[in-house]
């Protein structure tokens, strides 16, 4: 096609340098977005704003200033990326079109039928990038702007030229054989004239060279914009010269002094036979599909999801334990991700999304203090506690919305630096949407078949051309797979949990994966090789209790634990007896208890604690045996919490001053040793980050609600009155005045009609406003309504409502009626 | 969810539930591409590396029966990237294969350019390759062929090696099965390596390695080097092929440190093949010394280095290697796949046990608790020194004199690493000991009478690792070893695991002194046994009475 990417609306934010020349003499519109606006239905306008919900963030004051921001710059944009294919051709070629375009106009120009054109305008009509009937459309200024090169075209030849001077029309003049014409205006108007003639043209391009014919047919598949060194030079026709300045020569090029050559649209035109769009195909490309079992797709989604909750624990223990330091700039160091990645078995990009996702779910931060390092958060052990199913909503949510785009850890950004795991270098705002999109395909592909990444990207691409390309497709292939590590996808196609958490029911998914998880087993098999193998998940206090008698030596599917000396002592450490050992490993063990490990357990338990440790602030000691129980029994050194360790050695829990201090105050003699051989031994038991709040979620603004849009249109209206409302000139700072009776009435049939109305407030400081509110609830002494001006739903004590006045479409009629005087002059 | 009775985990081991019905099934199918790794009671574990996903493409396996042996027996889903991985590495192998060509002849020929270009740049690679034929073929120097073929495992290209091998001197050899037969699994192995031109036999001590070789020569007609641990175990292989084979006395030389005799079948010593002087290997003409046909590698996880690097230069020729243990503790198992070959058989030593080619055995590890002044002298002991020293105390020795009292007639053999410690335990026990500096003629004299039973004890050092054929001996009793061997620990059971005339298992005690390092190691030591299926049982000195 020729509507190349980096032409059109294919480059983003690509702006014209100058305005549109050549629409200068367009006719005056008949109406304004905002009139159209205002003609549409409430419903038309809610789904206006649910297509762009930018345009409600926040709601503007009225239809005028929402015409105006959906003509912005930024917010057509935005719509921009949302559209497929299809509908940015149609939306090009209306820019291709004189003012107004039409329907019919339209389908000529591209060939199609007119329903399909017509789908594609009605399309843009809802999301105000047209306006006006089907032979009477009207495009935003701004979209012109956007279309630097519709179709790939250049500019026509009268704008391309313009401000060229009479001595360089001359020999353009004369080598179409034309009158000379010394008033540069006019001879541009021949020129003109004379290219926008099709047999004119296609005589002058017959006869031309090959070479210069290829010149031509490069800057018209593409850009129509070449480089040529001193292109607004003198223009002449020397057959000596280089093709390119031929051309100029002709006039089939226009020169301009950036020392660039344009092609101009006329010609672009009649090389491409009189159609911008020569081989337009306005149908979506075939999603490539393949057969799959549907029955294997639940179960192995099952099994990635019970995998990767297993990891994130596995990963969030380890690091608790040992927590990575975290780098200076923020994130992790590659020589720590490597050594996670061998913890777990895993490759890097696979461990980067472990780590991003726990992060992203707000169970992994950096510790407070800079040297703490990476730590799992509290909410990681309200996590751990939840059910199997239930984790895995957390991580699968978390990844589907992060702004951050795991996969790209593994590769080197354009400084060939490696991204580092878990650092800003990976924040991608557009990263969530993509992700949806992504799903949202995926959940297109009938039962029974799964999608092909190549054919996932290649329709991503015609549903969302603008960023399309190379890196798109890269981001889109790793959150393919990352999909499937977290089960939401088994076999590459969207599985039900998946499905039903894309469409935002994580309670269902919870639900509809709680069946696909293997039941946890009671028991284990014990070997004669000090193993013990848990032929599935176990139940959660059984793989605790073992966990810490015996540790893990391969994970997957089953899990196999060996049992060391090591091992068991650290179960006696953590308070298990041997008699606890032994018990849990006859009542859960399906084979008979080896001899080797029961003598194991005992020969470990019968060393254990031979050694005694304790923590002891300061120690006495004394040769005189006398003289310590002298101490020991006195009463007044009771304080210090002396116990005897031998004969000649009392501990005690005070601090060494203490102990001094308080045995000289006893009448006893005391010296203080160095502090070399004294041992203090202090261990916490668990290193926990602050509870902090998951990283923020970006990038995705959250779909309105229906009733959000309702409450939106309404404001929208209701500002809308308000600006129509034409006010009689009042005195400064009159408000509304009415009795409190009439307060309560007006107020009240205003929430029940749903109709803004003016109120005159005081608030608590004492100073005075009016505002236009739209009332929900009138009750308890308070009202509740949407101040339309502050965008937001507040609460106004009644009390300090001084008046209310309704709100009426004829100006006149308010005034007769006597209604109070407004203004809206106090409100800051 | 299927109730398979494999369990796939992420290290890339299967685990097999034995008791399961489809068990044994399931091994059949698992077992061309998983290594056994451990083989305890209940559940087995395989493990899938590169090394045997080659293998099973060298035995004409390919991924799609993996995966699909996977996805059968599997309990749980797999995970897909294992799936892709399998079928990525196994696409690997044979994408570069060594043929001969008629003209220019060994070539290294690529059905995928990309893989030739890349190994073409490999700095390791590139310097055995010779001109560039076309785009797809490069020649290669015959002498490289096996150095070829070590470097393209390395980097991760495994050849195919297409090239045959030379049929050597024609040497008439067969075997004489009179009052004995070829076993099933010695068959079956047998043609297992013949089928695969080159590779590793493995199986258990006392399950007729010997026999294999001897069949193999049988097979291949011709001129046969066999090269072994040591002289004793030389002269072994000699009397046995001179029992079960047609060769006679005159067509079996021995090459050793004493003797130089090259004939039609050689045997020669590791040791020999090793000597230097002056820096130079004196003794490797005799892998051209004849137009060897097979060449026969005993014991081939003690291989020695120089060994393997003359095996590279003689690839042509046929190979096989022979182990109860393919567990190298220097970790060259590659070098064993790519210089003598894959695995080509394998077999459980239980399965060997429960068709009664082997006897059953029972192992005892007897703890035996120091004295406090040993205790002190361990203690204060260099860390050099305090292995030795825990493991070489007179209490132990005591306990051993129990143990072989109890064991009062029947054949007992006591092994140790010390000699100091073998030399008292030998005047305790009134036992001969021999040492490696016992001569040759001498050990034989005391093997000799051992078998025949006037002598019912014998105190050992090392030199009977291996290859020692005591076919009566049905007690072991281990003192010292070298540290955490697992191999000699299998290796010194296999000494008493032949089946016994009189029927009834084998005793295996390991003495080993408590809370010493001599008990860690004895749990390394164990390992290997334990993961076969061997249950130790563990029991305190005091426990041991002589009346038993």
């Amino acid at each position: 096609m020729a509507a190349d990417r980096g032409v059109g609306f294919g480059s983003r934010g690509a702006r014209a340098a100058g305005g549109p020349a050549h629409y200068r003499e367009a006719v005056t519109r008949p109406r304004t977005l905002t009139d159209d606006l205002r003609d549409r239905s409430d419903e038309e306008l809610a789904e206006l704003l649910a297509q762009r919900p930018d345009l409600t963030a926040p709601v503007p004051g009225d239809l005028a200033a929402l015409a105006a921001r959906a003509a912005s710059h930024a917010s057509t944009v935005r719509a921009l990326d949302g559209l497929d294919q299809r509908v940015l051709t149609v939306l090009e070629a209306v820019t291709l079109l004189p003012a107004p375009a039409s329907v019919t106009a339209l389908a000529e120009l591209l060939g199609a039928p007119a329903a399909t054109v017509s789908s594609a305008v009605d399309r843009l009509r809802r999301i105000a990038l047209l306006w006006g009937s089907d032979d009477d459309l009207q495009l935003p200024a701004v979209i012109r702007d956007l279309a630097r090169f519709p179709a790939g075209l250049g500019p026509p030849v009268a704008d391309a030229l313009l401000g060229v001077g009479a001595g360089r029309l001359a020999p353009l003049l004369a080598a179409w054989g034309l009158p000379a014409e010394p008033d540069p205006l006019r001879g541009l108007a021949r020129v003109a004239a004379y290219l926008a003639d099709p047999g004119a043209l296609r005589d002058l391009l017959v006869e031309l060279p090959a070479d210069e014919r290829q010149v031509l047919d490069a800057l018209n598949s593409g850009v129509p914009v070449g480089l040529l060194n001193g292109a607004a030079g003198p223009i002449r026709l020397d057959p000596r010269d280089p093709p390119a300045r031929r051309l100029l020569g002709r006039g089939l090029l226009v020169g301009r002094p950036d020392d660039t050559v344009v092609l101009p649209r006329e010609v672009g035109l009649a090389l491409r036979g009189g159609r911008p769009f020569p081989d337009l195909d306005l149908s979506p490309p075939e999603p490539g599909t393949e057969p799959v079992r549907a029955r294997s797709v639940g179960s192995t989604a099952g099994g990635a999801a019970t995998r990767f909750v297993a990891l994130v624990g596995q990963l969030l223990e380890a690091w608790g334990d040992q927590p990575p330091p975290e780098l200076r700039s923020g994130g992790l160091g590659v020589r720590e991700l490597r050594r996670t990645a061998a913890l777990l078995d895993l490759t890097e990009p696979e461990v980067a999304l472990v780590l991003e996702t726990a992060y992203a779910a707000g169970l992994l931060a950096p510790g407070s203090d800079p040297e703490a390092g990476w730590l799992p958060t509290p909410a990681y052990d309200r996590w751990r506690a939840g059910a199997p199913a239930q984790r895995w909503v957390v991580l699968a949510e978390a990844w589907l919305t992060m702004p951050r785009l795991p996969g790209l850890v593994g590769s080197r950004d354009d400084r060939d630096r490696p991204f580092p795991a878990l650092s800003r270098d990976l924040d991608r705002p557009a990263a969530p949407t993509l992700r949806a999109a992504v799903l949202r395909l995926l959940g297109e592909v009938p039962t029974g078949r799964r999608a092909t990444p190549t054919g996932v990207a290649a329709l991503l691409s015609w549903r969302a051309p603008r960023g399309a390309g190379p890196e798109r497709d890269l981001a889109v292939g790793s959150m393919l797979t990352e999909a499937e590590e977290l089960g939401l996808t088994g076999l590459g196609a969207l599985a039900e949990p998946g499905r039903l958490l894309a469409a935002g029911d994580p309670a269902a998914a919870a639900v509809a994966l709680r069946p696909l998880l293997p039941a946890p087993l009671d028991h284990v098999l014990l070997q004669a090789d000090l193993t013990a193998v848990a032929p599935g998940p176990l139940e959660p206090e059984l793989a605790a209790a073992l966990g810490a008698v015996a540790s893990v030596e391969s994970t997957g599917g089953a899990t196999v634990y060996r049992f060391t000396e090591t091992s068991v002592r650290r179960g006696l450490d953590a308070g298990y007896s041997a008699a606890d050992i032994s018990d849990l490993l006859r009542t859960r063990s399906r084979t008979p208890v080896p001899q080797p490990l029961s003598y194991l357990v005992e020969d470990v338990a019968r060393r254990h604690g031979r050694i005694r440790v304790g923590t002891a602030s300061a120690y006495l000691r004394c040769d005189d045996e006398a003289l310590l129980a002298e101490v020991l029994a006195s009463r007044r050194t009771t304080a210090l919490r002396l116990r005897r360790l031998a004969p000649t050695v009392l501990a005690a829990v005070a601090a060494t001053p203490q102990v001094l201090a308080v045995l000289r105050a006893a009448g006893f003699a005391p010296v203080q040793e160095s502090l070399e051989g004294e041992v203090v031994l202090t261990r916490p038991a668990r290193r926990r980050a602050a509870d902090r709040a998951a990283p923020p979620r970006r990038g995705l603004p959250p779909a309105p609600r229906p009733e959000l849009l309702r409450a939106a249109v309404r404001a929208l209206r209701a500002g809308d009155r308000a600006s129509a409302a034409v006010r009689r000139p009042v005195p400064a700072g009159a408000l509304p005045r009415t009795g409190s009776s009439a307060t309560l009435t007006t107020l009240r049939a205003a929430a029940r009609d749903g109709r803004p109305v003016w109120i005159g407030y005081v608030n608590a400081q004492g100073s005075a406003s009016s505002r236009v509110i739209q009332p929900t609830s009138v009750e308890g002494g308070y009202v509740v309504g949407y101040d339309s001006r502050h965008e937001q739903t507040r609460t106004f004590a009644l009390h300090r409502i001084t008046g209310v006045a309704e709100i009426d479409a004829d100006p006149d009629e308010a005034g007769q009626a006597g209604e109070p005087e407004v203004t809206s002059a106090l409100d800051g | 969810m299927s109730d398979g009775p494999l369990i796939v985990q992420s290290d890339k081991t299967l685990l097999l539930e034995v008791d399961h019905p489809l068990a044994a099934e399931c091994r059949q199918a698992v077992a061309p591409f998983a290594e056994l790794e451990r083989a305890p009671e209940h559940v087995h574990t395989y493990r899938v590396t590169p090394l045997g996903l080659w293998n099973a493409r060298a035995a004409g396996h390919d991924a799609e029966q993996v995966i699909d042996t996977l996805l059968r027996y599997s309990r749980y889903p797999v995970p897909h990237a294992l799936l892709v991985d399998v079928a990525e590495t196994m696409s690997r192998y044979g994408r570069l294969q060594l043929v001969n060509s008629p003209v220019h002849g060994l070539v290294l020929r690529s059905v995928d350019r990309a893989v030739l270009e890349e190994i073409l740049r490999s700095r390791k690679v590139a310097p055995m390759l010779g001109n560039r034929l076309d785009a797809e073929t490069v020649v290669v120097h015959p002498s490289e062929r096996g150095h070829l073929k070590s470097a393209l495992l390395k980097v991760g290209w495994p050849a195919e090696d297409l090239a045959g091998y030379v049929d050597g001197e024609a040497h008439a050899v067969a075997l004489e099965q009179t009052g004995w037969s070829l076993r099933g699994y010695q068959q079956d192995a047998v043609t297992g390596f013949w089928a695969g031109g080159s590779g590793v036999v493995v199986l258990p001590c006392g399950a007729g390695k010997t026999i294999v070789g001897a069949a193999a020569m049988a097979q291949a007609q011709a001129t046969t080097l066999i090269l072994v641990t040591n002289t004793v175990s030389a002269r072994q292989w000699k009397s046995e092929l001179l029992k079960r084979t047609s060769l006679t006395e005159d067509e079996i030389g021995e090459y050793s440190g004493e003797r130089k005799e090259i004939r039609p079948v050689t045997i020669a010593t590791y040791q020999v093949m090793t000597t230097r002087k002056k820096g130079a290997f004196i003794h490797l003409d005799l892998f051209d010394a004849r137009d060897w046909g097979l060449i026969i590698y005993d014991e081939v996880h003690l291989l020695p280095a120089p060994v393997f690097r003359f095996t590279a230069d003689i690839q042509s020729r046929r190979r096989l290697g022979l182990t109860a243990t393919l567990v190298r503790e220097d970790g060259r198992e590659g070098d064993v796949f790519s210089l003598i070959g894959p695995k080509r058989y394998d077999v459980p030593w239980k399965d060997i046990e429960a068709q009664g080619y082997i006897a059953p055995a029972d192992c005892v590890e007897v703890r035996v608790t120091l004295t406090d002044a040993e205790r002190l002298e361990y203690a204060t002991a260099e860390a050099e020194d305090r292995y030795r020293v825990g493991a070489t105390t007179m209490t132990k020795s005591r306990v051993v004199q129990r143990l072989v009292e109890r064991h009062r007639g029947e054949r007992t053999l006591v092994i140790g690493a010390y000699l100091d410690q073998l030399d008292r335990l030998g005047e305790l026990l009134d036992a001969p000991v021999i040492t490696g500096a016992t001569k040759n003629s001498e050990r034989e004299r005391l093997y000799e009478e051992f078998r025949r039973g006037e002598l019912t004890r014998l105190v050992v050092s090392k030199v009977a690792n291996f290859s020692i054929d005591l076919p009566e001996a049905s007690v072991a009793i281990q003192v010292s070893g070298t540290f955490g061997s697992r191999q000699e620990e299998a290796q010194r059971l296999g000494r008493i695991l032949r089946p016994k005339a009189a029927g009834g298992s084998a005793r295996f005690y390991t003495v080993v002194a408590r809370d010493t390092l001599d008990q860690e190691y004895a749990a390394h030591r164990q390992r290997f046994l334990a993961e076969q299926g061997y249950a130790y049982t563990i029991v305190d000195a005091d426990d041991v009475r002589t009346d038993g």
